[in-house]
C-alpha cells in the first residue's frame, strides 16, 4: 500500500523532465551505440549478459531495494540466500562458468560462495596431484564441500614469506601438525571462511626435520559437515563489519596443534616424501607467476568497467541536474544550466570517461599478449619468453588501473553534489566494494618496487649491450641514443609524438633512478618514492600506447563508420593531454616537452572537452550497463531521477513506518512500528 | 568462554614499540597539547566530558557498524535524549554539550534543533517572535529542523521551488510545493524527529495595482508546525518522511517534505528584517542582515578548526598503526635473517603519504587561530557595521573552507589506505570518520562552486589596482598586487633551496608571487580578453586554491617565527612548516615554474630535501606529535590507533567476543533452503523482508 496521498502522487518534477533531457542528449549525437558496444565487448558476451539478466530479474530474491537499509547480519543472510539461488540457477539453466561470473557481476554484491568458486577451486586444480584432484576437486566442483583460500594473516598481508602459521612434518606417524604460534598468526580477511566454508586451503610454513621450507598450501577440513560447527582445536569466525564487502563473511582461523594426513599437502610442484621424510623442491616456480600475471590483467580490464559504472551515473545525472544560470547568458535566459555544461564538471568527468576506454583497451591487449605468449612458449619450448616483461607490466598497470578506478569513483560521487551522498546514487557502494582492489593481489605501493626492479635491470642490460629486444629495452635504447640532443616532441599535432613523449619520460626517469641506485649507491628504502613515480610513469606510457594502438583497430572495423573513430581519437587525446598536464613536472624535467607546450595543451584540453561533450551520454550508453546492475536513481537510463529518488525514499524506506516520541524527557523512543504499538525504551 | 586463543600473543609487541617510540623523542607532549588546544579550555573540557561519557553504557560505540539503518536511528535517538539529560544533570554549558557531541561522534537526531533551527530563530525572528519561541526551543518543548535544500536544488538558494503565497483575505500564507522537485530534501532531524520546521520558500505577494497578479520577492524563512504534538503524525496537507540510507550520517533522519496549499498564520514568517504588513500586504525591509557576513566568517573558521581535528584523528590512527605494523625486511640490511621486519612507518612511500598530512594539521591550526584572532579583534567594528577590516578575511575564508575540507576528506582516505588491509576493516576507527566527513566538501557551498567567489573577488581587486595603481592600499592583497605590477617585467625566479639550506622567507614570497601572477592572468583572461566565465572555471579554481595556500603558508610561517614552544618542539614545528611548504610546491611545481616564482634548480632539489626532512627530522617525533593532538581512545574507537599499541589483541577481542555474526551458525549447503542452521526457516524469511 502506498504511503503517499493522491496530491503527492500527482506531482511531477519541475520542467524540463529528465527523460526529455536524456532524449535530447541522445539525439544530439550520431554515434552508433550498438556497433560500438559490439566492437568493445563482442556480440556473444552481450547476448550472454542479456539472457542472464532476464533470468535474474525474474527472481524476487535478487531485488536490491532493501540492501542499504539492512544491518550486517541481515545483509549476510540475504547474500547467502542469493548465493544458493544462483547456484541452483546455474544447475537449472546449465550455465557455463562465464554465465555465472556475469550473473555475479550483475547481482553486484560479493556472495558468500565467491572464494570457493574462485581461489579454492583454482588452487585445487592447479596445485593438486591427480589423486588430490579426485579427492577434493571433484567434490568441490559439485559444491559437496565448500572451501576458501587462507593465506593472509592478522600480522601479514603482502609478504607471504613472513607468514606465521606452521605445518610441521611428523616423521613417526606421517602427518603434519598445523599450528598458530602467535595471535598475529591468525588467518585474517579470508573470504567465505567466517561462516560459510567447511574446507580451507591453508598457506603455512612447512617445517621438515626442524628446517623451514617456506610457505606451502594444505587442504584442511575445518567444520563438521553435519553440524557445521568448527572441528576441535580449530577456531573460526567472521572478522566483523568493514568499509564495504559486508555481504561477505571474511574470516579468521587459528589452529591449536591440529594433525592432518600426508595427502593434505597439495603436492603437484613440491612435496614431502613419506618414505624418506625428505622435502622435494618445485621444479619451476614461474608457473604461479603466470597465474598472478593473468589475475592482474583481469583487474586492469575490470577497472575500466568498474569506473564506467560511476561515470555512467555521474554523466547521466549531470546532464539532467541544473544549477545556476550561465554567468554570461543574456538576461532573457532564465533557465539554469545543466551541470554537465560547466567546464569545471567536464574537467572532472570527461577525462574519466576517456580513461574507462583506455583501461579497457589496455587490459584487453594485456590478456591477448599473455595468451599469445603461453602459446608460443609451448610451441618453442620456453624460448622468447615475454613473461618477465608481462609480469612487470601487470604489476604496474594493476596499481595504476585500480588507483584510477577507485579515485575516479569518488570523483564521480562528488560530482553528483549532495545527492551523491545518498545510497540511492549507487556510487558510494561501488567505491566501498571496489576499493580493496587497491590493496589485494599486491598492495599498489608495494607492487611498484617490482616494476622499478625490472626497469633497472633492463636499463643495466641496455647499458651493457646485452639486452634482448622487447618494447621496454627498445624505448630505453632509443632514449640512450638520443639523450644528448633531447628532442622536443610535437605533442599537440601528432598523436604518435604524444606516445613517444610518454616513453621518453619513462626512460628518462629509469636512468635517473639507475644513477641514484648504482652510481650514488643510495639505499633501496630511500628510493621507494622515486620508484613509485617511475612505475606510474611507465604504466601511464603503457595505457597511452595501447589506447593509441586501438585507434587503428577502430578505424579498420568497418562497422563503425567515421564519426566513432574520430570521437575516440579525441578521447585518446583528452586522456593523454590531461595526464601530461597533471604530471607536467616529470615531462618538463625529462625534456620531453616545453613549458609553452604545457600551457597550450590546456587550451587543447578545453577544446577537446567541448567537442566530446555532445557525445557524453551516448558514450556511457555504449558501456551497456543495465539499470539492474547500477541500482541507482541518479544513473537511470530513462532519466527519471527525481521520481525514482522519491519513490525509494517514501515507499521503500522502513524508517517511515516508524512513529517516534520526540520529547527528550520521555523514555519512549519508538511509539509504533508499521502501525503496531511498540513503546521501545532506553 | 575460555578457549585456546586466550593466551596467544602477537609476534611483535606493539606496547613496547610505542614505549620505545615515545622514549626517543624529547618533545614535551603536554606543553604542545596545551599550545594547540587551549582555546575555550578545550584540553581540560575534553578530559572532563570524556570521563562522564565513558561511564555511560549507552554511549559504547562497539556495535554501531553492525546495526541496520532503523536500529542506528533508534540508538541515535536514545543517545540524543540521554545527552539532553546529562546536560541537565551535570549543568553543562553549550561548549560542554558540543564537546559531548564531538566525542560521541555520531550525528544526533536533535542536531538541527540545537544548531540551525535555534540559530535561525535567534537571528531572523522579530523580538516578539523570539519572546514566544525561544523558551520553547531552549527547553526542547518543541523540536525543530531547517528546511531549505530541495530535491532539485542545493547550492542555489534563489532557485528553491517551494512557494509561500500571501492570502490578503484570510491574512495567511499558503505554503505549496508545485512540483515533485520542490520537495524539501536532505533536511536533518526532519524525517522522523522534528515537530517544527523553518521552511524557506519563495514569498509571493499580490501587486498593489492588480491584486490577482503575484510578484515573487525571493526566498524567505517561515516557521511551521509540521507534526501534531500529541500523536506526532504530520498534519493533513503535509507529507514528510526520511530520505533513506546514505553513505554516512546513518543515525540522522534527513528528511523530505511536501506541502499541499498548506495555510500558516501571518506570524509564521520570521520578521526581524523583512515583514509583510498584514493590512496592506506590502513588504517592508528594515535593516540589513549584514551581521551574517561576520557570522559566516566565524562559522568558516569553525569548520577549519574542525577539519584540523578530523585530519589529526586520521593521522593519529594511521601513524600509530604504521609504527606498530611491520612488513618485509630491509633489503639493504647486512644480515636480514637477524633483524625484525621494518615498521611500515619507516618506508618513505608511507612517510610521503602521512607526514605531509601531519604537517597539514598544524598548518590548519595556525590559520584557524589567526582567523579567530582577527575575528575577535575586529568584533567591535563588526558590531557597528564596519566590515572593511574583515573583507579580505571573509573572501579568503570561503576559499580556505574549500581547500581545508578537501584536505581533510582526501586525507582521511589517504590515511585509511596507508594502513593496508586493516584500514578496510571496521575496527580501524576510520570508517565512520570517512563516511560522515565526506559530506563536508559538498555541504554549505560545494567546494568547486564556492571557489568562484574567491576568484571573482581577486579579479575585481586586480582590476582596481591596475586602473589606479597609486591609490592607498586597503589590505595586504592590495599591497601584493601593487608590488606585483611594479616588478612583473623585471621578475627573476628565486632560489628557495640552496646548498641544502631552505630559505623560509623566500618560500612565503614565492607563494605570494604565484598567487598574484595567477590573479593577473585571470584578470587578463576575463577583463582584458573577455573570456567566457564557463571556460575559465578550471583556471579560477586553481587560482582560489593558490590564494588559500598563501594564507596557510604565511600564517604557519608567522607562528613558527614567534613560537612560544620550548626546544626541541619549536625546531620540529619549523621542520613541519618546511615539509608542508615544500611538499605543496612539489605537487604543483609546474605552476611555480610557469609563474617565475621559483628557479627550476630549486624545484629539482625539493624531493631530496623533503626526504631528508621526513626521515631525519620528523619521523623520530611522529608518535609524540600525534599524541599532542590528545585524541582520547573513546573518541578514536580504533584498534589500530590505540594509545597503548595493543593493536592486535584489541582487534581480536572485538572480532571474537563482540561480533554478532559469530553467534549464528549458517547452513552452507546450496541444496538446502535453510539459511540459519537448525531454524528450519528458509529463503522465505529473507524474501519477506524484501
Amino acid at each position: 500500500m502506498s504511503r503517499n496521498p493522491d496530491w503527492v502522487k500527482a506531482l511531477q518534477p519541475s520542467s524540463p523532465q529528465g527523460h526529455e533531457l536524456l532524449q535530447q542528449e541522445r539525439s544530439s549525437s550520431k554515434l552508433a551505440i550498438e556497433p560500438l558496444s559490439e566492437f568493445l565487448f563482442g556480440r556473444e558476451a552481450i547476448e550472454r549478459k542479456f539472457n542472464v539478466l532476464q533470468v535474474l530479474q525474474s527472481e524476487p530474491v535478487f531485488n536490491k531495494s532493501q540492501n542499504a537499509f539492512d544491518g550486517r547480519v541481515q545483509r549476510f543472510e540475504t547474500a547467502l540466500a542469493r548465493a544458493k539461488k544462483l547456484r541452483r540457477l546455474v544447475v537449472k539453466h546449465g550455465w557455463k562458468e562465464e554465465d555465472r561470473r556475469i550473473a555475479a557481476e550483475l547481482i553486484g554484491e560479493p556472495l558468500p560462495y565467491a572464494l570457493h568458486e574462485g581461489m579454492f577451486l583454482k588452487t585445487l586444480l592447479e596445485q593438486g596431484t591427480d589423486e588430490q584432484r579426485k579427492l577434493f576437486y571433484e567434490r568441490a566442483e559439485k559444491y559437496e564441500i565448500i572451501g576458501c583460500y587462507a593465506q593472509t594473516e592478522l600480522g601479514h598481508g603482502s609478504n607471504v614469506r613472513g607468514l606465521e602459521t606452521t605445518a610441521t612434518w611428523n616423521a613417526d606417524d606421517k602427518t603434519f601438525t598445523l599450528h598458530s604460534p602467535y595471535l598475529t598468526a591468525s588467518k585474517w580477511w579470508i573470504g567465505t571462511l567466517g561462516r560459510t566454508a567447511n574446507y580451507a586451503a591453508v598457506m603455512a610454513q612447512l617445517i621438515v626435520d626442524g628446517k623451514s621450507c617456506g610457505p606451502h598450501p594444505f587442504v584442511v577440513q575445518i567444520r563438521d559437515l553435519k553440524t557445521h560447527l568448527p572441528l576441535d582445536n580449530i577456531h573460526i569466525g567472521d572478522i566483523g563489519p568493514k568499509f564495504g564487502y559486508n555481504t561477505m563473511d571474511n574470516g579468521f582461523l587459528l589452529f591449536n596443534k591440529v594433525k592432518i594426513p600426508h595427502v593434505s599437502m597439495l603436492a603437484r610442484f613440491s612435496r614431502v616424501d613419506p618414505k624418506t621424510n625428505q622435502y622435494i623442491r618445485p621444479s619451476s616456480p614461474s608457473l604461479v607467476y603466470g597465474t598472478l600475471t593473468w589475475i592482474r590483467s583481469t583487474i586492469v580490464m575490470h577497472a575500466g568497467a568498474a569506473l564506467a559504472k560511476g561515470v555512467t551515473i555521474a554523466v547521466r545525472y549531470c546532464a539532467i541536474r541544473r544549477q545556476f544560470r550561465d554567468m554570461d547568458a543574456p538576461d532573457s535566459v532564465v533557465e539554469e544550466m545543466p551541470v554537465l555544461n560547466y567546464t569545471l564538471v567536464q574537467y572532472r568527468l570527461l577525462p574519466l570517461l576517456a580513461a574507462t576506454f583506455g583501461l579497457h583497451f589496455t587490459g584487453k591487449a594485456m590478456m591477448e599478449l599473455y595468451q599469445e605468449n603461453q602459446k608460443s612458449m609451448q610451441a618453442n619450448a620456453g624460448k622468447g619468453d615475454l613473461l618477465p616483461d608481462l609480469h612487470a607490466m601487470s604489476c604496474g598497470l594493476k596499481a595504476l588501473a585500480s588507483y584510477t578506478a577507485a579515485e575516479g569513483l569518488e570523483v564521480c560521487r562528488r560530482a553528483c553534489g549532495g545527492h551523491g551522498y545518498s545510497s540511492f546514487s549507487g556510487v558510494g557502494g561501488f567505491y566501498a566494494d571496489y576499493v580493496p582492489t587497491t590493496t589485494w593481489e599486491g598492495d599498489n605501493y608495494m607492487l611498484t618496487q617490482q616494476v622499478a626492479r625490472y626497469l633497472l635491470k633492463s636499463a643495466r642490460a641496455v647499458l651493457n649491450g646485452e639486452s634482448t629486444s622487447n618494447d621496454t629495452t627498445n624505448f630505453l635504447t632509443t632514449f640512450r641514443s638520443r639523450s644528448d640532443s633531447a628532442p622536443v616532441f610535437d605533442v599537440l599535432n601528432f598523436d604518435a609524438d604524444l606516445v613517444q613523449a610518454f616513453a621518453w619520460r619513462a626512460a628518462s626517469m629509469t636512468f635517473d633512478a639507475l644513477k641514484k641506485r648504482d652510481d650514488q649507491k643510495m639505499a633501496w628504502n630511500d628510493l621507494l618514492v622515486d620508484f613509485y613515480r617511475l612505475s606510474k610513469a611507465h604504466s601511464q606510457y603503457l595505457v597511452v600506447k595501447n589506447f593509441f594502438e586501438s585507434l587503428s583497430a577502430l578505424q579498420t572495423a568497418g562497422s563503425l563508420g567515421t564519426e566513432t573513430p574520430a570521437v575516440f581519437r579525441k578521447l585518446f587525446q583528452l586522456y593523454t593531454l590531461h595526464t601530461l598536464d597533471s604530471e607536467s613536472s616529470d615531462f618538463l624535467l625529462s625534456g620531453a616537452v616545453t613549458v609553452r607546450q604545457i600551457e597550450q595543451s590546456r587550451t587543447t584540453i578545453m577544446r577537446l572537452m567541448k567537442e566530446i561533450r555532445p557525445h557524453a551520454v551516448r558514450l556511457v550508453d555504449a558501456w551497456g550497463i543495465s539499470d539492474f546492475q547500477l541500482d541507482s536513481s541518479l544513473g537511470r537510463y530513462d532519466g527519471k531521477v527525481y521520481e525514482d529518488m522519491f519513490h525509494r525514499a517514501s515507499e521503500l524506506n522502513p524508517l517511515n513506518g516508524i512513529t517516534i516520541d520526540s520529547n527528550p524527557n520521555s523514555d519512549v523512543l519508538f511509539r509504533s512500528v508499521g502501525g503496531e504499538n511498540v513503546k521501545s525504551k532506553l | 568462554m575460555p578457549d585456546f586463543t586466550d593466551n596467544l600473543k602477537p609476534l611483535y609487541d606493539g606496547v613496547q614499540t610505542l614505549v620505545d617510540e615515545r622514549a626517543r623523542s624529547k618533545i614535551n607532549v603536554e606543553e604542545l597539547a596545551k599550545h594547540l588546544l587551549s582555546r575555550d579550555d578545550f584540553y581540560e573540557r575534553q578530559k572532563r566530558v570524556t570521563k562522564i561519557l565513558e561511564g555511560e553504557p549507552l554511549f559504547s560505540k562497539k556495535q554501531n557498524l553492525n546495526l541496520s539503518r532503523p536500529d542506528r536511528y533508534h540508538v541515535g535517538l536514545a543517545r540524543a535524549k540521554a545527552l539532553r539529560r546529562l546536560t541537565l544533570k551535570h549543568g553543562w554549558d553549550d561548549l560542554d554539550f558540543r564537546m559531548a557531541e564531538y566525542l560521541v561522534d555520531e550525528v544526533s537526531p536533535y542536531h538541527l534543533h540545537n544548531s540551525m533551527f535555534q540559530q535561525t530563530i535567534r537571528e531572523q525572528a522579530s523580538d516578539e517572535q523570539k519572546a514566544k519561541l525561544m523558551p520553547l526551543v531552549d527547553n526542547y518543548e518543541i523540536i525543530g529542523c531547517y528546511a531549505q535544500t530541495e530535491l532539485g536544488h542545493g547550492s542555489n538558494v534563489r532557485g528553491v521551488e517551494a512557494l509561500a503565497k500571501w492570502d490578503p483575505k484570510t491574512k495567511e500564507f499558503i505554503i505549496h510545493s508545485p512540483t515533485l522537485t520542490a520537495s524539501k530534501w536532505w533536511n536533518g532531524s526532519m524525517g522522523r524527529t522534528a515537530n517544527y520546521a523553518i521552511v524557506v520558500a519563495q514569498l509571493l505577494l499580490p501587486k498593489a495595482s492588480s491584486p490577482t497578479t503575484y510578484v515573487n520577492h525571493g526566498p524567505h524563512p517561515f516557521i511551521v508546525q509540521i507534526r501534531d504534538m500529541k500523536t506526532h503524525q504530520p498534519f493533513d496537507g503535509i507529507v514528510v518522511g526520511d530520505i533513506g540510507p546514505k553513505y554516512g550520517y546513518t543515525s540522522m533522519d534527513n528528511g523530505y517534505m511536501l506541502f499541499d496549499n498548506y495555510r500558516v498564520p501571518h506570524s509564521a514568517m520570521l520578521a526581524r528584517y523583512n515583514r509583510v504588513d498584514p493590512d496592506t500586504g506590502v513588504l517592508t525591509k528594515s535593516g540589513h542582515p549584514a551581521v551574517v557576513y561576520g557570522t559566516l566568517t566565524y562559522v568558516r573558521a569553525n569548520i577549519i578548526m574542525h577539519s584540523r581535528l578530523i585530519l589529526a584523528r586520521a593521522c593519529t590512527i594511521a601513524i600509530r598503526y604504521g609504527a606498530v605494523r611491520r612488513q618485509f625486511k630491509d633489503r639493504d640490511a647486512p644480515n636480514p635473517a637477524a633483524v625484525p621486519e621494518l615498521a611500515v612507518l619507516d618506508y618513505p612511500t608511507v612517510m610521503i603519504r602521512l607526514l605531509p598530512l601531519l604537517a597539514t594539521t598544524f598548518a590548519l591550526h595556525y590559520t584557524g587561530e589567526a582567523m579567530y584572532n582577527i575575528y575577535w579583534g575586529t568584533r567591535k567594528s563588526i558590531e557597528s557595521g564596519d566590515f572593511s577590516k574583515l573583507a579580505e578575511l571573509h573572501s579568503a575564508s570561503s576559499g580556505l573552507k574549500s581547500l581545508c575540507t578537501s584536505f581533510a576528506a582526501d586525507g582521511i582516505e589517504v590515511c585509511r589506505r596507508s594502513m593496508g588491509g586493516h584500514g578496510f576493516g571496521g575496527y580501524s576507527g576510520i570508517l565512520p570518520l570517512n563516511n560522515d566527513y565526506l559530506s563536508k566538501p559538498t555541504v554549505e557551498g560545494d567546494n568547486w562552486m564556492i571557489t568562484q567567489q574567491v576568484a571573482s573577488y581577486l579579479i575585481k581587486k586586480m582590476e582596481t589596482v591596475v586602473k589606479n595603481p597609486n591609490a592607498a592600499s586597503k589590505d595586504s592583497t592590495d599591497d601584493l598586487f601593487k608590488h606585483y605590477l611594479k616588478s612583473r617585467s623585471s621578475k627573476v625566479p628565486v632560489d628557495i633551496v640552496r646548498f641544502g639550506q631552505v630559505d623560509d622567507q623566500a618560500i612565503v614570497e614565492a607563494f605570494r608571487w604565484r598567487a598574484a601572477h595567477l590573479s593577473y592572468l585571470a584578470y587578463e583572461a576575463r577583463i582584458v580578453n573577455k573570456g567566457k566565465w564557463n571556460n575559465l572555471m578550471i583556471q579560477l579554481h586553481k587560482l582560489s586554491n593558490a590564494y588559500s595556500q598563501t594564507f596557510l603558508i604565511s600564517h604557519f610561517y608567522d607562528a613558527v617565527m614567534k613560537s612560544p614552544l620550548s626546544s626541541p618542539t619549536n625546531t620540529v614545528m619549523h621542520d613541519l612548516y618546511r615539509l608542508f611548504a615544500l611538499n605543496t610546491i612539489d605537487s604543483d611545481s609546474h605552476s611555480f615554474a610557469a609563474t617565475n616564482a621559483v628557479t627550476s634548480a630549486s624545484l629539482d632539489r625539493i624531493p631530496d630535501v623533503v626526504l631528508h626532512l621526513m626521515t631525519d627530522k620528523i619521523r623520530p617525533h611522529a608518535i609524540k606529535l600525534v599524541d599532542s593532538w590528545s585524541m582520547p581512545d573513546y573518541l578514536l574507537e580504533s584498534s589500530l590507533g590505540r594509545y597503548d599499541g595493543r593493536v592486535y589483541e584489541d582487534m581480536y577481542d572485538r572480532v571474537h567476543r563482540h561480533n554478532p555474526l559469530n553467534k549464528i551458525t549458517f547452513n552452507p549447503d546450496w541444496r538446502n533452503e535453510e539459511i540459519v542452521m537448525g531454524s528450519g526457516s528458509g529463503t522465505q524469511q529473507v524474501l519477506a523482508k524484501l
